[in-house]
């Protein structure tokens, strides 16, 4: 059953590989003959083939995952760590390996058919002498190839390297841009060296709120999301956690409901947030404070109930020990050990919501964000180089502060 | 040719051991008059500087905290109660001399009286006294900048309160903690907090009814939020990968780059003057670097190779870079010296001592950070996006900024689906490796 | 009546099916001080905790006072195990928690929830969590952490949490196998003196023969979870021994 397991897989994995192998290969073909730098849309596409042709590659790419297969442990066979051996336990000859190459073929056409029924050693293996067995562990006496030599390690070696490729072309890295294009950046680094602070406490007539009113929103909206947040997450990182609630079906429902919650919600985007309460509550700093906030829970609650998952049990069982009821030995045995990981975590989370509250003010968050993704649009870059230098400033100052509180509690 | 390249190079090498000769000597030459000429009045002249420093870090600087602590109360007070009253944001609600005036003589009382904020952070505390001699105490507090001069005369290094008063400041032993509704500085904390959050619930504008008032607002939104444009989920597909690639790239490249930086930002491999000079200057420009956010990366990249992924990468290369190297070289710091003397003894050269000594304990930790930086790179690459670093973020905040609420949706759950995965994946592999 | 009452007690643990006790019966005078000896993984452990069952048994009776402990409610079982003290090998201190408030713990039986859940304790449990601490000799070090102090001091502020529960029955889970041996006796005399002056009946597994000789009044060896040897500390000869610690254990003396 377990061979079976791994055959199918490995089959599977070798066939992935492979296929984006082909793919990666097709798309650098495609980028550098059909540059398109103005329209992303196309920068992935499927080939145009004739089902003709689609047909020549479908088996092409079968008999590469077969030929890898059959010469040296492929990457698939070594992910489910087995490989192919001779009867005596030596690998293969080349003979031996040519007729398993052959006879896979068979074994494909039956689509696995002599695997189901004899998954120790289907047929094909019987006729060319070989069989399949689990890969020694690495300590044994058995000295394996340099991973160089080995057929999955090249293969490793070749999928990095199209990765690579492709990556340098898709996200379009072109360090020439970098050089030619030093003078455009010269207008930002200029507004950084004579930033313009003249709405530091006088009020900009657009927004109506100086650069110190924005920077006190943000500080405040970060604030509020972050108590709020630590302050909700924390019941919740009860119901959280495995050891505390999962003890019988209904407090595993709940456990089950409680993760989902937590999994969902921190996994979607905090702008995306920013946007529905940006509608719901009217733009301004509450709808960013909401965002956030609802974003702060459930990231919290996840960390705080991992928390609550790895504390050491034994203090948990000398509590109930002296006979205290459930919510005492919460009280007693679980809180003191997890608190001073709490505010470290929530600490941590007020750096994150400080820098986040500069994002939400994209789609209409409030804040000191709002400044800067006005001026920037305005292309006005002393005032942008104003923004980003006071807000630096508070965040060197936050984080100072913040590393020196998390290090006296921990 | 070669001869050519073999001349450049003696003639580098060269100059690298004059200058170090030099450097060492000049190193020397420094610590050959000190030990001659120098110490005893030296020490001498450093022990009164450190006493002098010591008195004025539990004199001075406890109640300079105390006072920014105060002045922030003040602040948020001012925030709080003036848009209650007013439903604007004023930060001083009357005029500065009762600022002063109010914070000073808070801050005397308060110090007199309990072992504040600043005191805890020093560990220090008063010895117990009468109450008329806590007033007097408290007259003469403001006078605690005098520290800097008093400090200098009296051996005790006593602030003027300490000297026309017979209360001192010693330091605070395991004694019993106060509860802290017992005493001013828990008063006066949970003050501060409960005016903070006032403050905040101010300033952001906090008005709870609007979830309710304004809900159907937001119908069309829930009706987007069921219904994803599935039309885009090809444009999402093709954007997803190049988010992930745009992720990998900067992994990819930034890990080379940040090894060969962390050996010579690594404290115990770096040792002599002109190696020290250069582990200082990296240290620093890297947490600089790091302080500055992603996000600020972005937005200046994107005006200096126009927005698009290229931007994103490079914020993201800069950025991880500096984070890598810094967690690299605190590996490299945290190494077992053992194998190290074990491999230097056999007389191998410093580059067979990094190969066999240094380089195999880590190996297995860099390979988790780097996961753990790419992890965060796939999570930074939508957010570098938003600003324009391109990728799927980009997309994400033009249909969010057009109500395109379908279509963000559709987004929106592509990376819900890619986040997922790459955590699974990196956490299995992990394990794989521990 | 016998105060504590054992019978045909068996506990086999679903997964992988162990038979960690096997049909266990004995019973312990009021004042006694019987040591449960046996090799690791003889069910020594298992034994104690089906007692106040924070195991729970798979079959079997076990009786306190007449009464019968296996048919309690967990509501009325929370109420008997206030009068049982426990001690454990790691010693199961909340380690960031200050000494005081882990001996204060052991008086969460007898608080009501609310006060207790605010870290209400009455006068009268504070006085009385500085008597146990003198008793053991750490009233000085009430406000410290409780990862500052060493083995053997963690394990007399378990002893303490232990005597705050003023119990009729202290169960001790080789209280001292992760202590040095000096401390071991230090640590042991405490138990011993509780035994002797509070007239507190003990149950305590060791894992030396040597420690149980020394503090034992009666011995209970235990093997694969069955009873092979129940008698006085006199009786274990070498025949004895070999039964319960396998042919090629050797007796090590530890002082």
């Amino acid at each position: 059953m377990k061979l079976l397991r791994a055959r199918a897989l490995a089959f599977l994995l070798d066939l992935l590989v492979w296929a984006y192998l082909l793919y990666s290969g097709f798309t650098l073909y495609y980028l550098s003959a059909l540059w398109s730098p103005w329209r992303p849309e196309e920068k992935l596409v499927w080939p145009a083939l004739s089902p003709w042709a689609w047909a020549v590659v479908l088996v092409g790419l079968g008999e590469a995952v077969l030929l890898t297969q059959a010469f040296g442990p492929s990457l698939g066979q070594r992910l489910m760590g087995v490989h192919l051996v001779a009867e005596d336990g030596a690998p293969p000859k080349l003979a031996a390996r040519l007729a398993y190459f052959g006879f896979s073929h068979l074994a494909l056409a039956t689509l696995g058919l002599g695997s189901v029924l004899h998954p120790q050693r289907p047929w094909h293996e019987r006729w060319a002498g070989v069989r399949l067995e689990p890969l020694p562990p690495p300590s044994s006496a058995v000295r394996r190839p340099p991973w160089y030599r080995t057929a999955y390690g090249l293969t490793a070696l070749l999928v990095a390297l199209a990765t690579l490729a492709v990556g340098w072309r898709l996200t379009e890295v072109d360090l020439r841009r970098l050089v030619y294009d030093a003078s455009k950046s010269l207008r930002i680094w200029y507004g950084l060296i004579g930033p313009d602070f003249r709405y530091l406490l006088a009020p900009d007539p657009r927004i109506k709120l100086s650069l110190v009113d924005g920077l006190v929103q943000s500080l405040y909206m970060a604030l509020l999301a972050t108590v709020a947040g630590t302050v909700a997450a924390f019941p919740l990182s009860f119901l959280g956690a495995r050891n505390v609630a999962a003890r019988h079906p209904v407090g595993w429902a709940i456990y089950a409901l409680t993760r989902g919650f937590f999994n969902v919600v921190r996994s979607v985007e905090t702008v995306f947030w920013a946007a529905i309460f940006a509608i719901w509550l009217g733009w301004g700093p509450f709808a960013g404070a909401t965002a956030l906030f609802v974003h702060t829970v459930a990231a919290l609650g996840k960390l705080f109930s991992e928390q609550v998952e790895h504390i050491d049990p034994g203090p948990v069982e000398a509590v109930t020990a002296t006979g205290a009821n459930l919510l005492q030995v919460v009280r007693y045995a679980v809180v003191p050990q997890v608190l001073p990981q709490y505010l470290a975590f929530a600490i941590y989370r007020w750096d994150i919501n400080l820098r986040m509250a500069v994002v939400v003010a994209l789609v209409g968050g409030g804040g000191i964000g709002r400044h800067l993704f006005e001026y920037k649009d305005d292309l006005r870059w002393s005032l942008v180089g104003a923004v980003i230098l006071l807000f630096m400033l508070t965040v060197w100052v936050m984080d100072y502060l913040s590393g020196w509180i998390r290090e006296k509690i921990v | 040719m070669k001869r050519f390249w073999a001349k450049i190079r003696a003639g580098v090498w060269a100059g690298a051991a004059a200058l170090r000769r030099r450097a060492t000597a000049l190193w020397e030459a420094g610590r050959g008059f000190l030990r001659a000429y120098g110490w005893p009045p030296l020490r001498r002249a450093a022990e009164f500087l450190l006493a002098w420093l010591k008195a004025l870090r539990i004199r001075v600087l406890p109640p300079l905290l105390d006072l920014v602590f105060l002045g922030y109360l003040w602040l948020a007070t001012s925030i709080a109660v003036s848009f209650a009253a007013t439903g604007r944001v004023a930060y001083t609600l009357l005029s500065w001399e009762w600022f002063v005036l109010v914070v000073g003589v808070t801050g005397a009382l308060w110090s007199a009286w309990d072992q504040t904020l600043g005191l805890k952070v020093v560990r220090h505390r008063l010895s117990p006294a009468s109450p008329g001699m806590r007033l007097l105490y408290a007259l003469f507090w403001p006078l605690f900048p005098l520290t800097l001069v008093t400090a200098l005369v009296d051996r005790e290094g006593r602030s003027p309160a300490e000297w026309f008063t017979d209360l001192r400041l010693v330091e605070a032993g395991e004694a019993r903690p106060r509860r802290w509704y017992r005493s001013p500085t828990g008063w006066l904390a949970v003050l501060g907090l409960g005016v903070s959050l006032a403050a905040a619930v101010a300033v952001t504008r906090v008005d709870l009814r609007a979830f309710v008032t304004r809900f159907e607002k937001t119908l069309k939104f829930w009706r987007a939020i069921f219904s994803p444009a599935w039309d885009q989920a090809g444009l999402g597909l093709k954007l997803l990968v190049e988010t992930l690639f745009m992720a990998v790239v900067a992994t990819a490249f930034a890990v080379p780059v940040a090894a060969a930086l962390s050996f010579l930002a690594a404290r115990n491999l770096m040792r002599g003057p002109l190696p020290r000079l250069l582990y200082t200057v990296l240290r620093v420009t890297g947490s600089f670097t790091r302080s500055i956010d992603a996000i600020i990366w972005a937005i200046i990249f994107a005006v200096w190779v126009g927005t698009g992924s290229f931007a994103g990468v490079l914020a993201l290369f800069v950025h991880s870079v500096v984070d890598l190297m810094k967690l690299y070289a605190e590996q490299i710091e945290a190494i077992d010296p053992g194998p190290v003397e074990a491999i230097t003894a056999t007389g191998a050269n410093r580059l067979q001592v990094l190969r066999y000594g240094v380089i195999p304990q880590i190996i297995n930790p860099f390979i988790s950070f780097t996961l753990y930086r790419w992890d965060i790179n796939v999570r930074m690459a939508t957010v570098v996006g938003l600003v324009g670093g391109g990728g799927i973020g980009f997309r994400l905040a033009w249909y969010l900024g057009a109500y395109a609420f379908s279509e963000a949706t559709m987004l929106t759950l592509l990376i819900v689906l890619m986040v997922w995965s790459i955590d699974w994946l990196s956490a299995r592999i992990r394990e794989k490796l521990a | 009546m016998a105060h504590v009452v054992v019978e045909n007690l068996s506990k086999i643990y679903e997964r992988g099916k162990v038979r960690a006790l096997w049909n266990v019966n004995f019973s312990v005078e009021k004042g006694e001080f019987l040591v449960l000896i046996g090799l690791s993984g003889s069910g020594k452990s298992t034994l104690l905790r089906c007692i106040n069952r924070l195991v729970e048994p798979t079959s079997g009776r076990v009786f306190l006072n007449g009464l019968e402990l296996t048919r309690l409610s967990p509501r009325a079982m929370r109420r008997v195990r206030r009068r049982i003290g426990m001690i454990f090998q790691q010693f199961n201190l909340v380690k960031r928690a200050t000494v005081l408030q882990n001996v204060l713990a052991g008086r969460l039986g007898y608080t009501s929830t609310l006060p207790s859940l605010l870290g209400w304790f009455p006068k009268r449990d504070i006085q009385r969590a500085k008597e146990c601490l003198e008793r053991v000799g750490l009233l000085d070090k009430m406000y410290v952490r409780a990862d500052q102090l060493s083995g053997g001091q963690q394990q007399r502020v378990g002893i303490a949490r232990a005597l705050m529960q003023e119990p009729e029955l202290l169960l001790a889970d080789e209280p001292v196998s992760a202590l040095d041996p000096a401390t071991s006796h230090s640590v042991m005399q405490y138990i011993e003196q509780i035994n002797k002056e509070d007239g507190v009946t003990v149950i305590a597994s060791l894992h030396f023969l040597s420690l149980a000789r020394r503090y034992g009044q009666r011995i209970l060896a235990l093997r694969a979870g069955e009873v092979v040897f129940d008698g006085p500390p006199e009786a274990i000869d070498d025949r004895k021994f070999k039964e319960i610690y396998g042919e090629e254990a050797e007796e090590v003396e530890i002082r």
